[in-house]
């Protein structure tokens, strides 16, 4: 199975960078020097979380990390929601889909009030408790180089696109728009599974649990697409699906969707013709610097 | 656009009804995305089907290594179903085929003795409007990534279906005593070679048996999984896996590729 | 480690095959850092053991029944309230409810983090390095003692014909080989490593303890499932403190390649311990914005 996509500088000589082994001792010699003679320069510090691969393909196409930003929010969950009834948990469904517009809402301020024109690689945690849902998103604001404009808090866009992505969609024409999230939660059906056995003889669907677990999934499914819709996006990429019981209460069980939508700004897709390379490493196996960590 | 059947959950054809207005869904990280379009496919929407089925044990003859022939139907079934309402969803869709189709299996501790089986998919659809679907008239299903379906489109040839093959094989008993009279010594336990071997062909044979039907020229991507779901560990069911591939009418265009050595870790 | 890169020159070769060096680096990071013409000039490491978790001698940090931390406690730093709305007092009922930080938690961090860096300081000095790469540091409790353990380690090295570091102390950073260089490449330089740790104390309103413990008085009216705003704004703040405390460290460097944690215990009622700690690398600008070209987008067959 190829892995991802590479992205390799074009070379004159078409090979991935023998001639920058010399290059790079000067550099790092220049560095060093000018380290040992400067002070910090006046200009404003920028913070971010993006690692140098992100950083060298957001600026190859003129853009620029600014702020390491966030935005978080819990909303509460009454007693008694989680004992087994029937159909939907409504209130564990709504309290994820407020936690996350409140979150979102808040990391859109923070980009605005850093001068990000979006939000890339964001970071999205849920956590699922017995008495409140949970939504944390932590990402880096970004913009084009040297942009004055200052934006506003709705014009921002959101998306846990890396900076690699971004970069390869906006080379296609495609731009971010945010981050459409949708959950439901729902009860297993009352029928214990044991009587359902008894009854039944082999080989046979139980439909009514598959019922309720394949309308759920496709209730959470269907939420992220109206919150994309509400955008007006043109698709949501990178869907991640989760699912599963809660640790504390086995009958219950939650799935959300979440992904990144985008819209065409160009007037049309543009085909990025890769180029197919042949790879003569072998992968590598040494010993990690991070197996040093402690915890 | 045919009428949702009837086999799927009112809340699929409600999801269904958005993407048909234009809104695309996917998982497909953006590298595939990207590779869809370039061989001039785009993506319509996330597809899923999913069926809870029993999996009860039959009884077993214990001095018998043998096929469980009701509990292989079941797991074939069970897939079978997942698999073909997410091909309706896709079908419902309009769509040419679905890649990057993953298998799954869920167990649930309100359900002893049945697993919900899952398949979800991103359907696609030519960008030429010409149609791809396969010789059954059906979407196509593989589980190739973007980047082997970019590849396998490069070298002319086009998906007609993911195919399996299952075989729900009881390893017997007796072996084990007869193996613990031979303990401490090296040797070859023949039952049970004898039954892996056996469920294994089960399983090959009938995926191939599947990819026949689809007319299809080879199957890449083959790969063949053991599980032993909840049934303890000499009730084993033998999973062979693959997409079918057809050669397309249209050319070869897989360029020379260029040769690297990256210096990335 | 056998598998030694071909290339290596000879005296690194031997010193590497002797054991006389070690280093935290892997086989290609090593081999990076040759290329960038950095020599290893030796491991070092750092440590500082700090008493840890006996806050309940410090002010405002323990339980006072229903009526909560001194009134208008000042520590320093964030601080906000909720009063009551509710018009009764009792053992139980909280009258009032804070965030508020804890600076003596982030001194004490602080202390701990930084006596451990200095003496990796000054190993790297007494090795005559100009800098430390790949950066690795640790603060993890020994055993049941009530102890909290720093630990700093890194790889020291010299620039091959470079100048000593004007203060005498080395730069450092947590990245290394191909990563380090693309940084360089990228138009920066390390300066230091930066860590802080922030550090909220929730004590709980009725409001946030009815919330929080999903119970629903039938005489408030407070909205069932509503947001709990107070844990929540001491979430936003813990992340904002930690921020601007490092910025604030920074003077005109920037925060590279960072990574933001944060940890909440939870002590019941709705009270809660929440903790920040942010890390990354202070680098500077060495030379103009040059961005590389666009990359082009290949397809790796194998």
């Amino acid at each position: 199975m190829t892995g991802p996509a590479p992205l390799a500088a074009d070379r004159p000589d078409g090979s991935a960078g023998d001639a920058t082994h010399g290059d790079i001792r000067k550099e790092m010699l220049a560095a060093a020097r000018s380290l040992a003679r400067s002070a910090p320069s006046p200009a404003a510090a920028m913070t971010s979380d993006l690692s140098i691969d992100e950083e060298l393909t957001l600026h190859s196409i003129g853009w620029e990390p600014i702020e390491l930003v966030y935005g978080v929010s819990l909303h509460s969950i009454p007693m008694g929601v989680w004992n087994w009834g029937q159909g939907e948990i409504t209130y564990a469904s709504s309290a994820f889909a407020r936690s996350f517009a409140a979150a979102t809402d808040r990391i859109h301020h923070e980009c605005a009030r850093s001068g990000g024109h979006g939000v890339v690689g964001v970071h999205v945690e849920r956590t699922v408790d017995r008495h409140h849902i949970g939504v944390a998103l932590t990402g880096t604001a970004v913009r084009p180089v040297g942009a004055k404009k200052l934006p506003t808090a709705d014009s921002v866009f959101v998306s846990d696109l890396s900076g690699r992505d971004f970069t390869l969609l906006q080379g296609s024409g495609w731009a971010p728009l945010g981050l459409a999230a949708g959950a439901s939660f729902v009860y297993a059906p009352r029928r214990s599974m044991g009587m359902a056995m008894k009854q039944t003889s082999q080989n046979v669907e139980l439909t009514n649990f598959t019922e309720a677990m394949y309308t759920a999934r496709e209730s959470a499914m269907e939420r992220m697409q109206r919150s994309a819709l509400a955008m007006r996006g043109t698709g949501v990429v990178e869907v991640k699906v989760t699912e599963g019981p809660m640790e504390f209460a086995h009958h219950a069980v939650g799935f959300s969707a979440y992904g990144t939508v985008i819209r065409l700004v160009a007037g049309q897709h543009r085909n990025l013709a890769p180029r197919m390379v042949l790879s003569l490493d072998d992968p590598v196996r040494g010993v990690e610097a991070t197996a040093l960590r402690g915890t | 656009m045919t009428d949702t059947p009837q086999d799927l959950p009112e809340g699929a054809s409600k999801r269904l009804a958005e993407l048909e207005h234009g809104l695309f869904t996917s998982d497909l990280s953006v590298n595939e995305f990207l590779l869809i379009k370039e061989v001039g496919f785009h993506p319509l929407g996330f597809v899923m089907g999913s069926s809870i089925y029993h999996t009860g044990i039959q009884t077993r003859k214990w001095g018998q290594s043998q096929e469980l022939t009701k509990l292989t139907e079941a797991m074939y079934n069970a897939r079978e179903l997942a698999m073909t309402r997410m091909e309706e969803e896709a079908a419902e869709l309009g769509a040419d085929g679905v890649v990057g189709v993953r298998l799954d299996v869920n167990y649930y501790e309100w359900g002893k003795d049945a697993a919900e089986f899952i398949a979800v998919g991103t359907a696609v659809k030519a960008d030429n409007g010409v149609s791809h679907r396969n010789k059954l008239g059906k979407p196509f299903t593989s589980d190739l990534s973007g980047q082997d379906f970019w590849t396998l489109m490069q070298t002319g040839h086009i998906p007609q279906g993911l195919v399996m093959g299952t075989c729900v094989y009881h390893i017997a008993h007796r072996g084990i005593g007869q193996t613990l009279g031979s303990a401490g010594q090296n040797v070859e336990l023949p039952n049970f070679t004898q039954a892996l071997y056996e469920a294994r062909e089960l399983a090959m044979t009938r995926m191939q048996d599947e990819a026949n039907q689809l007319g299809a020229s080879g199957i890449v991507g083959v790969r063949l999984e053991e599980k032993s779901h909840q049934w303890g560990s000499h009730t084993i069911e033998f999973l062979s896996l693959g997409t079918a591939v057809v050669k397309t009418s249209g050319e070869v265009t897989l360029p020379a590729p260029t040769t690297i050595i990256s210096l990335d870790n | 480690m056998d598998d030694v890169p071909g290339d290596l020159p000879e005296a690194a070769a031997r010193r590497f095959s002797e054991g006389a060096f070690t280093s935290g680096l892997t086989v290609p990071d090593f081999a990076a850092c040759l290329q960038m013409g950095l020599e290893p000039a030796g491991y070092v490491q750092g440590f500082c053991v700090m008493k840890w978790g006996s806050w309940q001698f410090y002010p405002g940090a323990g339980a006072y029944g229903g009526y909560g931390p001194s009134v208008g406690s000042t520590h320093g730093g964030y601080s906000e309230s909720w009063q009551c709305p509710h018009g009764f007092v009792s053992a139980e009922h909280r009258v009032w409810g804070q965030n508020y930080e804890q600076p003596w938690v982030e001194e004490a961090w602080a202390n701990g983090f930084t006596s451990a860096y200095e003496r990796l300081i000054e190993e790297a000095s007494a090795l005559g390095a100009h800098g430390i790469v790949g950066l690795v540091d640790t603060s993890a409790p020994l055993g049941d003692l009530g102890v909290l353990e720093f630990r700093v380690q890194g790889t020291a090295v010299k620039v091959r014909d470079g100048p000593p570091p004007a203060d005498g102390r080395p730069w450092t950073t947590y990245l290394a080989g191909q990563r380090l260089a693309k940084l360089i490449e990228a138009g920066y330089m390390p300066v230091s490593i930066a860590a802080t740790v922030a550090s909220v104390r929730v004590w709980a309103s009725c409001i946030t303890a009815y919330l929080t413990e999903g119970t629903n008085p039938g005489w408030t009216s407070q909205a069932v499932g509503a947001e709990i705003e107070q844990t929540a704004r001491a979430q936003m703040a813990v992340r904002r403190i930690a921020r601007e405390r490092v910025r604030s460290q920074l003077g005109g460097d920037s925060l590279h390649g960072a990574s933001m944690g944060t940890r909440e215990r939870e002590l019941g009622e709705g009270d809660a311990d929440l903790e920040c700690i942010l890390r990354g690398n202070r680098v500077r600008r060495f030379k103009e914005f040059d961005p590389m070209p666009a990359p082009r987008p290949t397809v790796r067959l194998s």
